[in-house]
């Protein structure tokens, strides 16, 4: 009885969510936080890209930032200096960033670590490139202000609040998008290479092609999310794609579940809370804190957060957090009390067990 | 006259100074069942790599059915009918069975990237005849109950079975099969011979690689013994048995102890 009900709270749960984010922006709900809310779309938009790549493709990217930044810098330059419409300098942004993936797509020959340290290179390159700025184009670190708003028709995204709902329609399109993908004949080829890429080639998979197309999907998905940054925060500067932001998208990733595409909202959401409301009181303990976090996830809950968190509610009920600590507490306390030499010399000792 | 569905000349495979694959002869008739034994280091399984196009031929040349297939890549070969199971089962242990053999289909279907991304109708159309012709092949194999089980939770018997299964999804006409028997009871090697006679009457030739001998002689039509790269006997499997050559690879030269 208690299990069909929960089964119906389950079936609840999504048309809450949907409709605590619909609410979050009007004033009388959670107005002040709209701001971090759009900024968590963003991410979560760069963090599906990289559950795509990292969980279900099996490849490590620690420079996810660049593509965010490529897309963010061509969005800004064409459509404040060259006066493009924006829209299609998005679209400009996102084609440059894919055929910069696809060019650099060379790298996916390398496995593991190696593949990390190029990623890791690419990031760097890209930022150093824009800070650099040899050509006048990004404004070096000061970076680009001017950039226009996003506008259909009459409709201009002048405001928080319409911005809110233009990033999170975005984000659900490519929530649902890759979802898509994750279900299909690609998706499972995508997952035959994270499986075993000699067994998939075995198949009629051609696994470097595979892991070309998801790295340049990825890449475009982390530009389209810093073309919306650019024409919301209306200033870009290569401040905001650092090679350590790479590491924030990652964590973020590795949070909500690497194979996980609905884990994304999770994990970009815990991410930028901490970063955005918690940690900036702490500034210099920022990346210690969120190492540390990183580290207690990657052993306790491999899987990720979102995805151990689900698993916990399928096994133990609504309740299974205080469960969980109660065992363990009493673990803990058994432990203390030498209970369990006890009871082990007890059995020895052929005595009855109380 | 007999159909040669594969047929190698010459071919050689060295890796550095070792030569693997020495001058093999081979001609794998269409639709039987043959094997190919020798002892450990005999080259039986770089030449599977060989036709499965893992490895590059070094030299010599490499038929199927007719047309050279050397230079082809190892998804090409797929596509034109060859198959292939590896001796450590490499399943995709993120995946459930049936998802593993609906894997096996990728070379019989085409829907792409946008097809899936927006849910177009051709999506829907071959995945509906993905998955019942994935469904056929587990129940082939007899796996029909454990559909929805993830790979890894299965027993070496039958992980062994599904990833036949698996291979029989991309519609083979030859059939690799590298040492399907090697780790499995006697009732799971009865089963997998009632299996391999199965696929046999589905036209498939088929090729193994084992050191289970009760198995390939009560399967194989034809026995090839490999030894230290080089062919040293073929024939039937009695024939094979009774062969000087064969009974001194496997036990030492005998005139050296006499």
């Amino acid at each position: 009885m208690a299990r069909r009900i929960l089964k119906r709270w389950r079936l609840l749960l999504i048309p809450v969510v949907i409709a605590f984010m619909a609410l979050v922006p009007f004033d009388w709900f959670l107005g002040q936080y709209k701001y971090l809310g759009t900024v968590i779309g963003i991410s979560t938009i760069v963090t599906v890209g990289l559950c795509l790549f990292m969980g279900y493709t099996g490849q490590v990217s620690l420079g996810q930032a660049a593509f965010y930044g490529i897309g963010m810098s061509f969005s800004a330059v064409l459509s404040s200096v060259h006066g493009l419409n924006p829209w299609l300098a998005m679209l400009i942004a996102a084609c440059v960033t894919g055929l910069v993936a696809l060019l650099l797509g060379i790298i996916l020959r390398l496995k593991g670590n190696y593949l990390a340290m190029a990623t890791l290179a690419v990031g760097f390159i890209v930022w150093k490139i824009a800070v650099i700025d040899d050509m006048g184009y990004t404004g070096g670190p000061d970076g680009i202000r001017g950039i226009p708003y996003l506008s259909i028709g009459s409709l201009e995204f002048d405001s928080q609040f319409k911005r809110y709902y233009l990033v999170w329609g975005f984000c659900l399109a490519i929530l649902l998008i890759s979802q898509n993908i994750v279900n299909s004949r690609i998706g499972r080829a995508l997952r035959a290479v994270h499986g075993s890429e000699e067994a998939a080639e075995s198949l009629g998979i051609n696994v470097f092609r595979f892991k070309l197309k998801i790295f340049v999907v990825s890449a475009v998905y982390a530009s389209i999310a810093g073309s919306l940054f650019a024409h919301h925060q209306l200033h870009v500067s290569p401040g905001y794609f650092e090679p350590i932001d790479s590491v924030y998208l990652v964590i973020m990733a590795v949070i909500g579940g690497l194979a996980s595409i609905w884990g994304a909202i999770f994990g970009a959401a815990t991410v930028e809370i901490l970063r955005n409301e918690i940690l900036i009181h702490y500034d210099k303990w920022n990346m210690v804190i969120l190492g540390l976090i990183l580290m207690v996830i990657l052993i306790l809950m491999p899987e990720g957060l979102f995805v151990a968190l689900k698993k916990g509610y399928q096994q133990e009920g609504v309740f299974f957090i205080p469960k969980r600590i109660w065992r363990l507490a009493q673990n803990y306390y058994s432990r203390i009390k030498g209970f369990r030499k006890r009871k082990m010399a007890q059995s020895l000792a052929g005595e009855p067990e109380q | 006259m007999t159909d040669i569905i594969l047929e190698t000349r010459k071919l050689t495979r060295a890796f550095g100074g070792l030569v693997a694959v020495d001058n093999v002869d081979l001609e794998i008739e269409t639709g039987k069942i043959t094997a190919i034994i020798g002892p450990n280091g005999a080259g039986k399984t770089t030449l599977f790599n060989l036709v499965a196009g893992v490895y590059r031929v070094t030299s010599g040349e490499l038929n199927f059915q007719g047309k050279s297939i050397d230079k082809m890549s190892p998804v090409k070969r797929t596509g034109i009918g060859i198959a292939r199971t590896f001796q450590h089962v490499h399943l995709f242990s993120n995946m459930t069975a049936l998802e593993n053999v609906m894997t096996g289909q990728h070379s019989r279907s085409s829907y792409g990237f946008l097809e899936s991304a927006f849910l177009l109708p051709k999506k829907f159309r071959e995945e509906e005849r993905i998955r019942l012709n994935a469904m056929k092949y587990l129940n082939m194999v007899g796996l029909g109950q454990h559909v929805q089980e993830s790979a890894l939770n299965l027993p070496l018997g039958q992980q062994k079975l599904l990833a036949i299964a698996r291979a029989l999804a991309t519609e083979p006409k030859l059939l690799l099969l590298d040492e399907p028997g090697a780790g499995l009871n006697r009732l799971e090697k009865r089963d997998l011979s009632d299996l391999i006679r199965r696929i046999r009457e589905m036209e498939i030739t088929v090729i193994l690689v084992e050191h289970d001998m009760p198995l390939v002689m009560g399967l194989a039509e034809k026995v090839i013994v490999l030894d230290t790269g080089k062919k040293i006997a073929e024939g039937t499997a009695a024939q094979v048995q009774k062969d000087k050559k064969v009974i001194a690879a496997y036990l030492g030269d005998e005139e050296e102890n006499l």
